[in-house]
C-alpha cells in the first residue's frame, strides 16, 4: 500500500548538527520537530569558548542560529523530550515522544530571571562542568533558546519536600513570578508526531577519565578535563575567563595538555579510534590560554602524533608553535604525580630516550569523544545498527544514512568529527530526508501571510511609545512612570503606555489596537534587547498593517536596569535618554519593503567528480533541472584512480553505478569537455555561457555549485620520474589492484609520507595520504606476508576509525619510521650487482642512527593540490580562494559548503583534500544548501540593505572592492556603482566608505545615526 | 572634578559587541550608567564623522566596539574599523583630543565580563580626564 | 540701466581671490561697464569711511574673500553685510576658513609666541606681542584684535551665496556678476558654480577598484598621467570634493586638495575622507596600517586644508 508521504521531519538532538539540519529543512519547505532532551538547544558547541582554527568565538557564531531556530515558523522546538517509540516506515513514521515536565510555562515565562534570584537552592552547574553553581530554577546558559526557565525536580525544595506531603514548601519562585509562569501541575507528557523522516544528531559526550587512576583526575585538584578547561577559558564561564588553579585559585604559569585520553587506547578506555579533534582543540586551548595569560604561560602539549589534518589546521599548528610558543612534546604520558603544593609532576621519555621530569601548575586531559549515553537506547528504539564503537553504522557510500531507511544520522552520532564536518553531514542528512519526501514539500509548512500595509510615507510622525516594566526587572530600578512621562513630551510622540510586560500576548493586541485607534505610524518599545525581541514586535506591526520597519527598541533592561541595579536615579536618567534616542531615530525611519524575485528552478554543477555527481543527483531527485559540466571527456574525476576505500569497499563499482545513475537521470544534462566562458546574473537567476564539445551553450540557472575537484601533486623530489621504482600511492594502488607481478617479486617497499604536503610551499596536510598508505600497506602485507613494508612518516594522521587500520598495520608487521622536516629521507640509486638499486636512507628516530633500506619500490604519498582552473572559476563566479588555491567557504565552521556570494556553493576536493565518503557527504550538503534557495519559486530580498543613488554616484569606485558578498558592481556605461539588493546583507560598510553620500543603508543612514548621537548627547 | 559625570557614546556592532553588552546584562554585571549605545549592524559602518559628531555634541568619550578581527558577521567589515581607527587617532591627536577619549575594542558575544570591564574602566578614564573641551562657535553675536 | 554698486573685499586670505578677479582679463572692462566699484582695497583707494556713509543696501553685490581672523575683518564684514543686497562668500577662506583656519589647531597664545618670539628670523629682545592699542607721541593707536579662532564668513554674518574655490575660477566670477545684473538669482544660500557630484565624475583618469599599499607625497612619485591619482597613492581629495573646477589640479598631475568643499549631505569633509581612505588601505593588521599611515604625514592639515572653521571639531582646544 502506498501511504502518502508526510512533509515533516523530526530532528533528534538540538546541537549544532540538529540545528543545521532543522534550519536547512525548514528553509526548503518541510516542517521540523526539533527534539532536544535538555531544556535548551545548543549542544556541546554552546559550551565552547573559541573554535579552531580561526579562534572565532563559539557563542557569537552559534547564537544567531539558536535564535533563528527558536523563532522559525516551520520549526517546533520540543525540549526536555526523548524519543520513546517509532512506528511506520520511510515517508510515514509515527514517533512517540516523552516530555519531561519543565514546571515553567514556556509561553508565559519572559525569561526575566527573578525566580532564579529568589530561589534558595544552589546546585553545581552542569553546563559549567560543575565548576560553578546555578539555582534549582535556571536556564541552561545565558543565551539559551528557549529562554524560558526550568525547574530541576531533583533539587527544587517544593518538588522534593513539599509536593508529596501536600505542603507549601518554599515556592518563592511562584511568589515572585510576575507572569505567573510557574506550573507545578505539569507532569510527564507523551505525545506522538507524524513525520516522513527522522534525523539523528544526538551528538557526543566527552570521555570521563575518572577511572584513569594514573592521571589522578578527581583526586588531584589541578587535573582537569579539556571541556572543563574550555569553560574556564570562556568569558561567560565560572571564572569569567580567568585562568585559575582549582586548588588555590592561583594563576597557573605552566600548563600541560595530555593527548589521547580515552582515544587511541584499547588497553584502558577500550576506545581504539582517534577522536579527530583533540589535537587541534588542545592547540586552541593552549593559544587562548597564552593569550589570557598575556604570554606569561608555558604551554606544553604531550602527544603521540599531532593530527591537524583539517582545512587550515596545519597553519594553525605552525602558528601555535612559532607565534604563540606552544611546546609540542612527543611522548605518551602514562602517569601523573602530585607534589606537595598540588603541582603535578610529569616524567616522560624524550625522543632520544632520555627521561625528563617536569612540573606543571595545571594539567589538562584532552579527553576524547565517546558516543552519547542515550545513543544505544535510541538506536534500539529506532532499530538501527551501531558499529563496534557505538557510533552509527552506515551502509556503503551513504555516509549519513543508517541501517534503517528513512532514518538518517549526522554529527558525532556517526563518529568523532569536528564542527564543519558535523554541519556538512547535517546538511547532507537533511538532503536525504528532503529527497525521499520531495513530493511532500511545502505540504505542512505554514504559508507566509502578508497583510496589506498602509502607506504612511509623507505623514507626520505619530509615535506610540511602550515602556515596559518587565515585572520588577525594569520597574524596580527604572522609574517607569517617570520615563513614560518624559516620553510624552518628545517631539512626534502622540501616545505613551506603561506596561507590565511589553512582550505579553495581551500587550501585542493592545499595540495593534492602538495603532488602529490612535492612528500611530511609528512604534517604540522600551524594554529589552532588540536581538531577541525585535522580530516579534515587528510581526505585531505587520499584523496591524504597519510597515514592520517603522519600529525601534530602547534596551532599558540588558543595557540599563540589569546593569545599574541600586542606582535608580542614574538608571532612570539613562532610560530616558535611551527612549529619546529611539524616538529621534524612529521618526526618521523609512518603510522598507521586501521584494520577491523569481528563482530559476535549475542548477549548474561545475565538475563531474564524486562530489559534483552526488550533488547533481540529489538536486535532480528533488525535481531540479541540473546542468552538469565536466572538463574532461569522462565523468569521475580523481576517483577514477581509486580502487578501494580504507575499509575495502569497491570504489570502481560504486563509481560506475553513480555515473550510470547520473547519466540515466532525465533531469541531469551532462556536458563533457566543457569550459565556461562567462557567468552573469546572481542568485536565483544566473546566465552562464559555456562550450562543450565545440558547441556554445547558454543556460539560465538559479544556483551554481563549484565541484571542480583537485589534482595530485607531481613530485619533483625523491627521484620521481627518474627511476621507474619511484611511484605515487595511487600508482601503487593501481598495481595492487592489478596484482602486478613486479610487486609480487619485490622484497622491500618504502612509502614516504607528506610528499608535497606540510612544507613551505604547501603548508597544509592532505588529510588522506596517511590512511591511503596504511590501506596499501595492509593490502601488501596480506598479499605477500614476506614483503617488508616501511612507512616513513612525520605524524601518522589516521584519524577517526582509521586508527584501527593503523593499529592493524603495526600488528601485521608494517614498519613505521618517523622522520622530521629537517631530516627528510634520502632516495638514491646505488650500484647493485646487476645494475642500479634504490636505496632509502632515513634517520631512525629511536636509535638516532641512519637506517639504510635497499628497496624495490618507493611509493610517494603525494599531496592533493588545488584545481588548476581554480583561478578562472573563482573570477567567473566572483568567489574567493585561500592562499593554497582551494576555494574559501563563507564560514569555515558553520557554512562549510556556502560561499559568501549567495547562490554559489562548493563541495569536494575544490574545497580541501578529503576522502570519498566525505566528498559524497559534502556534495549532498551542497545540494541541500542549494535547495534552500531553489525550494521556493521566489526569493525575498530587500529590507535593511544599501543602495546607491545613480544620480549622485561619481564613479570613484571606492566602494566596489569592499563588499564581501560581491553585491557591488560597477556599471561601465553609466560610470556608477550599483548594489544588488538580493546579495546585499545591509552591513553598511559601503555607506561609511562612500565619499559623497550617494550610498545609503536604509534605516542606518547618516541622518539617522547622527540623530541618535544628538539625542544621546543632549 | 569629583562630581563630573562623563557622557560617553558607544557604537556597538549588532552581532558581537551588542550581544556582549546584552550578556553583561543577563549576567547582571554592574557598571556605570555613563555610556549610551548606538547599535550599528557592523562596526565597519562607523564613519569617523560619527565620532567627531559625538565629540562636537558634548560627548566626553567614544567607544567603538566590534567583533574580533576574523570573527566579523559580515566576514571582514570590522577590518574597516581596524584600519580607520589608527588614522582617526592620529588626526584626533592633532585636534588636541587625548588618545584615551576614543577607544576601540573587540568584544565578542561571549565577553559580557569584558564589556562590563571596558565600560567601567573607560568611564573611570574619562572621569579622570575631565570633560572634553570643545571649540565652540557660539553664534554670530559672540564672535571674538 | 543704472550701474551696479560692486564691492570686493579681502579679509584673512592670501590675495589669490583678488588676483583671480583680475584674471577675468578683458572682461574686467565688461564688469566696469555694468558696475561701479565702491570698494576694492587691493586695487582702488576707497576708504572704509566712504562705505560707512552709504545707505544700508546700497551695494548691489559684495564679493567677500578671506576668513574672519581679527576684529577688523569682523567689523568690515558686518558693515558690508549691512550695506549689501547680495553678500557672497567668495572663495574657500570666506566659505569655510581656508588655509588661515588651519591655525585653529593652535590657540592665539601658541600662534603669537611662535610668530613673535620663536621664529628664527625674529628679533624681539623685549618679547613684545601685538597689542590692541598703545600710546604713541601723536596719540593713542588702535589696532585690530587678533582672535583666538578663525571664522568663516557665515559664522559672523548671514551670507547669501557661496562661490567655492581657492581661488574661484574667473569663469565663475563672471557668472556671478551676470546673474546679479540679470536678476536671475538662484535660491538664497546656494553654492554657485559647484556640481552635486564629486570631482571623480569630472576626472577623466582611469579608475579601478582601490587598494592602497602606500601613500606618497607629490614629490616622492612620478605618476602615470592616465590613472587615478588616489590609486597611485596620492592623497587626492577628489572623491570627497565637489566638482565644478574643471579638474585643474588633476590636469596638472597634482592631486585635488579639496578647495570646493564637501558634497551636499556630507557633514565633515575631513572625517568623510578619513572614512573612505581607511576603507581602501590594503591592510589586515594594525602593523600594516601603521606602515601605510607613514605616508600620511599631516592628516588634519591635509584633510581639512580648506574646511577647518566649519568642520565638526572646528579646531583644537588644550584639554
Amino acid at each position: 500500500m502506498d501511504h502518502p508521504k508526510v512533509g515533516a521531519v523530526m530532528v533528534v538532538g538540538g546541537g549544532v548538527a540538529g540545528i543545521q539540519a532543522a534550519l536547512d529543512l525548514a528553509d526548503s519547505g518541510f516542517f521540523v520537530y526539533l527534539v532536544e532532551n535538555s531544556p535548551a538547544i545548543g549542544g556541546v558547541m554552546a559550551k565552547l569558548d573559541k573554535t579552531f582554527p580561526t579562534n572565532d568565538c563559539s557563542m557569537c557564531i552559534l547564537s544567531p542560529k539558536l535564535v533563528e531556530s527558536g523563532r522559525h515558523g516551520n520549526i517546533e522546538l520540543i525540549t526536555n523530550a526523548e524519543v520513546e517509540s517509532v512506528r511506520g516506515s520511510a515517508g510515514n513514521f509515527t514517533v512517540g515522544l516523552r516530555i519531561k515536565p519543565r514546571f515553567v510555562n514556556i509561553e508565559k515565562c519572559v525569561g526575566c530571571g527573578v525566580c532564579a534570584e529568589k530561589c534558595p537552592v544552589k546546585v553545581p552547574d552542569r553546563f559549567n562542568e560543575g565548576l560553578g553553581d546555578r539555582k534549582a530554577i535556571y536556564t541552561k546558559y545565558a543565551q539559551a533558546v528557549p529562554s524560558a526557565y526550568v525547574i530541576d525536580p531533583e533539587h527544587c525544595l517544593y518538588l522534593t519536600k513539599g509536593l508529596d506531603k501536600g505542603k507549601d514548601v518554599c515556592k518563592l519562585c511562584v511568589k515572585h513570578c510576575a507572569s505567573q509562569a510557574i506550573d507545578f501541575e505539569q507532569g510527564e507528557q507523551f505525545i506522538a508526531k507524524m513525520v516522513g523522516a527522522i534525523i539523528l544528531g544526538t551528538g557526543l559526550e566527552t570521555f570521563n577519565p575518572t577511572g584513569f587512576i594514573n592521571y589522578g583526575y578527581g583526586t588531584y585538584p589541578n587535573v582537569m578535563t579539556s571541556i572543563e578547561f574550555e569553560r574556564m577559558l570562556s568569558a561567560s564561564g565560572p571564572t569569567s575567563g580567568h585562568l585559575e588553579r582549582p586548588s588555590d585559585g592561583g594563576r597557573p604559569k605552566k600548563i600541560a595538555w595530555i593527548q589521547c585520553v580515552g582515544s587511541r587506547d584499547v588497553a584502558k578506555s577500550g576506545n581504539a579510534y582517534c577522536s579527530s579533534v583533540c589535537c587541534t582543540y588542545a592547540l586552541k586551548e593552549a593559544i587562548v590560554a597564552r593569550e589570557h595569560a598575556h604570554g606569561e604561560l608555558d604551554a606544553a602539549i604531550f602527544h603521540m602524533d599531532m593530527r591537524t589534518f583539517g582545512k587550515d589546521f596545519e597553519r594553525y599548528l605552525e602558528r601555535a608553535r612559532y607565534e604563540f610558543g606552544v611546546r609540542l612534546v612527543r611522548s605518551r604520558i602514562y602517569e601523573l604525580q602530585e607534589g606537595e603544593h598540588n603541582e603535578l609532576i610529569i616524567r616522560y621519555a624524550q625522543l632520544n630516550g632520555e627521561v625528563k621530569t617536569e612540573t606543571f601548575d595545571l594539567v589538562v586531559l584532552s579527553v576524547g569523544m565517546v558516543p552519547g549515553k542515550q545513543n544505544q537506547v535510541l538506536a534500539n528504539k529506532l532499530g538501527i545498527g551501531l558499529n563496534k564503537y557505538g557510533f552509527s553504522q552506515y551502509p556503503n557510500f551513504n555516509p549519513v544514512s543508517t541501517t534503517r531507511e528513512g532514518i538518517y544520522a549526522c554529527g558525532a552520532f556517526q563518529g568523532p568529527m569536528d564542527i564543519p564536518r558535523t554541519v556538512m553531514h547535517a546538511s547532507a542528512a537533511a538532503g536525504y530526508a528532503a529527497t525521499i519526501l520531495a513530493g511532500a514539500r511545502n505540504t505542512l509548512t505554514k504559508p507566509v501571510v502578508k497583510p496589506t500595509q498602509k502607506d504612511v510615507a509623507g505623514q507626520a510622525p505619530r509615535v506610540g511609545v511602550f515602556v515596559c516594566r518587565c515585572g520588577i526587572n525594569i520597574g524596580a530600578v527604572v522609574d517607569v512612570p517617570d520615563v513614560a512621562g518624559y516620553a510624552r513630551e518628545l517631539p512626534g510622540v502622540v501616545h505613551v503606555e506603561d506596561c507590565l510586560f511589553a512582550c505579553s500576548q495581551d500587550n501585542q493586541s493592545k499595540i495593534r489596537e492602538l495603532i488602529e485607534s490612535k492612528n500611530l505610524n511609528r512604534i517604540v518599545v522600551a524594554s529589552c534587547t532588540p536581538r531577541t525581541h525585535e522580530p516579534m514586535f515587528r510581526q505585531t506591526l505587520r499584523e496591524a498593517g504597519l510597515n514592520p520597519y517603522l519600529f525601534e527598541m530602547a534596551n532599558i533592561r540588558e543595557h540599563c536596569s540589569w546593569v545599574h541595579a541600586g542606582n535608580n536615579e542614574a538608571a532612570t536618567q539613562k532610560a530616558k535618554v535611551l527612549v529619546k534616542r529611539a524616538v529621534s531615530r524612529v521618526v526618521l525611519q523609512q518603510q522598507l519593503y521586501e521584494i520577491d524575485l523569481g528563482v530559476e528552478q535549475a542548477a549548474l554543477v561545475v565538475g563531474g567528480g564524486v562530489a559534483g555527481m552526488n550533488c547533481a543527483l540529489d538536486l535532480a531527485q528533488q525535481g531540479i533541472q541540473v546542468y552538469l559540466l565536466e572538463k574532461k571527456a569522462e565523468l569521475g574525476g580523481l576517483t577514477r584512480r581509486v580502487h578501494l576505500t580504507m575499509d575495502r569497499r569497491n570504489v570502481k563499482g560504486y563509481l560506475e553505478s553513480l555515473i550510470d545513475a547520473v547519466e540515466s537521470n532525465p533531469l541531469i544534462q551532462v556536458y563533457r569537455k566543457a569550459e565556461i566562458q562567462d557567468v552573469r546574473g546572481f542568485v536565483g537567476n544566473f546566465d552562464t555561457t559555456f562550450t562543450a564539445a565545440g558547441q556554445t551553450h547558454v543556460i539560465n540557472h538559479g544556483v551554481a555549485v563549484i565541484a571542480i575537484g583537485g589534482r595530485q601533486y607531481q613530485p619533483v623530489e625523491y627521484l620521481y620520474g627518474q627511476d621507474p621504482g619511484v611511484i605515487t600511492s595511487l600508482d601503487l594502488e593501481e598495481m595492487l589492484a592489478d596484482r602486478s607481478p613486479a610487486l609480487r617479486a619485490a622484497d622491500n617497499i618504502v612509502m614516504i609520507q607528506c610528499v608535497g604536503s606540510r612544507d613551505i610551499e604547501r603548508p597544509y596536510c592532505s588529510r588522506v595520504c596517511c590512511s591511503e598508505s596504511v590501506k596499501n600497506a595492509i593490502k601488501l602485507k596480506e598479499n605477500w606476508p614476506n614483503l617488508n613494508v616501511y612507512v616513513l612518516y612525520r605524524d601518522m594522521r589516521t584519524y577517526g576509525f582509521f586508527e584501527g587500520l593503523y593499529k592493524k598495520a603495526r600488528n601485521i608487521g608494517v614498519m613505521f619510521i618517523k622522520y622530521t622536516m629537517d631530516e627528510k629521507p634520502l632516495v638514491e640509486r646505488v650500484p647493485k650487482k646487476d645494475g642500479l638499486a634504490l636505496r632509502v636512507t632515513v634517520k631512525d628516530h629511536i636509535l638516532g642512527r641512519p637506517l639504510q633500506i635497499e628497496t624495490d619500490f618507493v611509493a610517494l604519498a603525494t599531496a592533493i593540490i588545488a584545481p588548476e582552473d581554480g583561478e578562472r572559476i573563482a573570477k567567473l563566479f566572483k568567489v574567493p580562494r585561500n592562499s593554497e588555491g582551494f576555494f574559501l567557504e563563507a564560514h569555515i565552521k558553520l557554512r562549510p559548503v556556502d560561499f559568501t556570494t549567495d547562490g554559489v556553493f562548493l563541495c569536494g576536493l575544490a574545497h580541501a583534500p578529503k576522502l570519498i565518503d566525505e566528498s559524497i557527504a559534502q556534495g549532498k550538503a551542497a545540494a541541500t544548501r542549494a535547495m534552500t534557495v531553489l525550494a521556493s519559486k521566489n526569493l525575498v530580498a530587500g529590507g535593511v540593505v544599501s543602495a546607491i543613488d545613480g544620480e549622485r554616484c561619481s564613479g570613484c569606485r571606492i566602494c566596489v572592492g569592499l563588499c564581501p558578498y560581491s553585491a557591488i558592481s560597477f556599471n561601465e556605461v553609466l560610470k556608477v556603482a550599483e548594489i544588488n539588493q538580493v546579495l546585499c546583507k545591509g552591513c553598511g560598510v559601503c555607506t561609511s566608505a562612500c565619499p559623497t553620500t550617494a550610498c545609503n543603508t536604509s534605516n542606518f543612514s547618516d541622518e539617522i545615526i547622527m540623530a541618535e548621537i544628538e539625542a544621546l548627547c543632549t | 572634578m569629583v562630581d563630573f559625570e562623563p557622557k560617553i557614546i558607544g557604537f556597538l556592532c549588532n552581532w558581537c559587541s551588542y550581544a556582549g553588552a546584552d550578556l553583561a546584562g543577563v549576567s547582571r554585571l554592574q557598571y556605570p550608567a555613563n555610556l549610551r549605545v548606538v547599535r550599528v549592524m557592523c562596526s565597519g559602518r562607523v564613519d569617523p564623522t560619527f565620532v567627531f559628531k559625538a565629540l562636537s555634541q558634548g560627548a566626553d568619550g567614544v567607544l567603538i566596539a566590534g567583533c574580533h578581527p576574523g570573527d566579523c558577521h559580515y566576514t571582514e567589515g570590522n577590518y574597516n574599523t581596524l584600519k580607520r581607527y589608527p588614522l582617526m587617532m592620529q588626526m584626533l591627536e592633532q585636534f588636541g583630543v587625548e588618545r584615551e577619549r576614543v577607544r576601540m575594542e573587540w568584544i565578542s558575544a561571549a565577553e559580557g565580563t569584558i564589556y562590563a570591564d571596558v565600560v567601567r574602566e573607560f568611564t573611570e578614564t574619562i572621569r579622570q580626564l575631565g570633560p572634553y573641551k570643545r571649540r565652540l562657535v557660539k553664534g554670530r553675536d559672540q564672535v571674538g | 540701466m543704472a550701474k551696479l554698486n560692486l564691492a570686493l573685499y579681502w579679509a584673512a586670505a592670501c590675495g589669490g581671490c583678488d588676483v583671480a578677479v583680475l584674471d577675468v582679463n578683458e572682461k574686467i572692462l565688461d564688469i566696469a561697464a555694468v558696475a561701479n566699484i565702491v570698494l576694492w582695497p587691493v586695487a582702488l583707494d576707497h576708504k572704509y569711511a566712504d562705505v560707512a556713509k552709504m545707505a544700508p543696501g546700497s551695494i548691489d553685490l559684495c564679493l567677500f574673500n578671506g576668513a574672519i581672523r581679527n576684529s577688523e575683518n569682523e567689523q568690515i564684514a558686518r558693515m558690508l553685510r549691512e550695506k549689501s543686497q547680495v553678500l557672497v562668500a567668495f572663495g574657500s577662506c570666506a566659505i569655510s576658513g581656508g588655509i588661515p583656519a588651519l591655525a585653529n589647531l593652535k590657540d592665539r597664545d601658541d600662534i603669537l609666541r611662535r610668530v613673535y618670539l620663536e621664529t628664527p628670523s625674529t628679533v624681539n629682545p623685549d618679547g613684545v606681542l601685538p597689542q590692541t592699542g598703545c600710546p604713541t607721541p601723536v596719540g593713542d593707536l588702535h589696532l585690530p584684535e587678533f582672535y583666538d579662532f578663525v571664522y568663516s564668513l557665515d559664522q559672523v554674518v548671514e551670507v547669501d551665496y557661496y562661490v567655492p574655490g581657492c581661488p574661484p575660477t574667473p569663469q565663475r566670477i563672471w557668472e556671478v556678476v551676470q546673474a546679479v545684473v540679470s536678476g536671475n538669482l538662484p535660491p538664497r544660500g546656494a553654492t554657485v558654480g559647484a556640481l552635486d557630484k564629486s570631482l571623480c565624475d569630472e576626472c577623466q583618469r582611469v579608475k579601478r577598484d582601490k587598494k592602497i599599499k602606500r601613500f606618497y607625497r607629490s614629490h616622492e612619485i612620478i605618476t602615470d598621467p592616465e590613472l587615478c591619482l588616489l590609486e597611485q597613492g596620492l592623497l587626492c581629495m577628489g572623491p570627497v570634493t565637489r566638482g565644478g573646477c574643471g579638474t585643474q589640479c588633476i590636469n596638472a598631475n597634482m592631486p585635488c586638495r579639496g578647495c570646493y568643499g564637501p558634497l551636499p549631505g556630507v557633514t565633515d569633509q575631513g572625517a568623510k575622507y578619513l572614512s573612505s581612505i581607511g576603507a581602501i588601505m590594503d591592510a589586515r593588521t594594525p602593523e600594516e596600517v601603521d606602515e601605510i599611515m607613514q605616508g600620511i604625514v599631516d592628516p588634519a592639515g591635509t584633510f581639512y586644508r580648506f574646511g577647518m572653521s566649519t568642520s565638526l571639531l572646528k579646531g583644537a582646544v588644550k584639554q
